[in-house]
């Protein structure tokens, strides 16, 4: 699933590692999301979206 | 996993586990020993016999305490890979070694040395899992 983590973390000037304490996981974790190769499940999407105050679809997008 | 020494489900699965291969490495020794010195009587001789098998138990029990704890799902996703992963070739070389002793005459492969091999496969799917995620 592609995602805009990357460029939501930058307009914040966070991060893997910064990213990764806000959401009580570890860095492997935040890279793996953002590299598109682990999908989060729905909690952890909601609280992404929650995060940066945005939808879980502006953020995520189905590549199908 | 390894990385995360800073996670406390990480800081308690090892210790726990490391617990469970030193009782293990106790035991064992402890049961040949007791077996051969005590000529135990054939109805109570499987105790002893089963001691060292209680701490390996314990290790797979301790794998199922970490995958409850750990609150990280990526954490969770990639150990779970790798203990298929091990699962898998473990059943895969008992199933093609078992054949091989029936029809080709191979050497009996020891039924103790499943748990070593279990642990070194895990140990490779591990190092794979970890590297297709980086």
């Amino acid at each position: 699933m592609k995602n805009r983590l990357r460029v939501l973390r930058a307009e914040r000037n966070w991060s893997q590692a910064d990213l990764a304490v806000r959401l009580e996981v570890s860095r492997q974790s935040v890279n793996a999301i953002e590299t598109g190769k682990f999908d989060p499940s729905l909690p952890l999407a909601f609280k992404l979206a929650h995060l940066f105050e945005t939808s879980i679809e502006s953020i995520f997008t189905d590549e199908n | 996993m390894g990385c995360q020494t800073n996670n406390p489900a990480v800081r308690r699965f090892t210790l726990r586990f490391v617990v469970a291969m030193l009782l293990y490495a106790l035991f064992s020794p402890l049961a040949t020993w007791g077996l051969f010195r005590w000529h135990l009587p054939a109805v109570i001789v499987w105790l002893p016999a089963l001691l060292p098998a209680l701490p390996i138990i314990g290790a797979v029990f301790v794998t199922g305490r970490y995958m409850a704890e750990e609150k990280d799902e990526f954490q969770r996703a990639v150990l779970v890979q790798s203990l298929l992963g091990g699962i898998g070739a473990i059943l895969a070389v008992i199933t093609v070694w078992g054949f091989l002793e029936n029809y080709a005459h191979f050497r009996h492969l020891d039924i103790l040395m499943i748990w070593p091999l279990y642990l070194v496969f895990v140990g490779i799917s591990y190092g794979l899992v970890k590297a297709r995620y980086r």
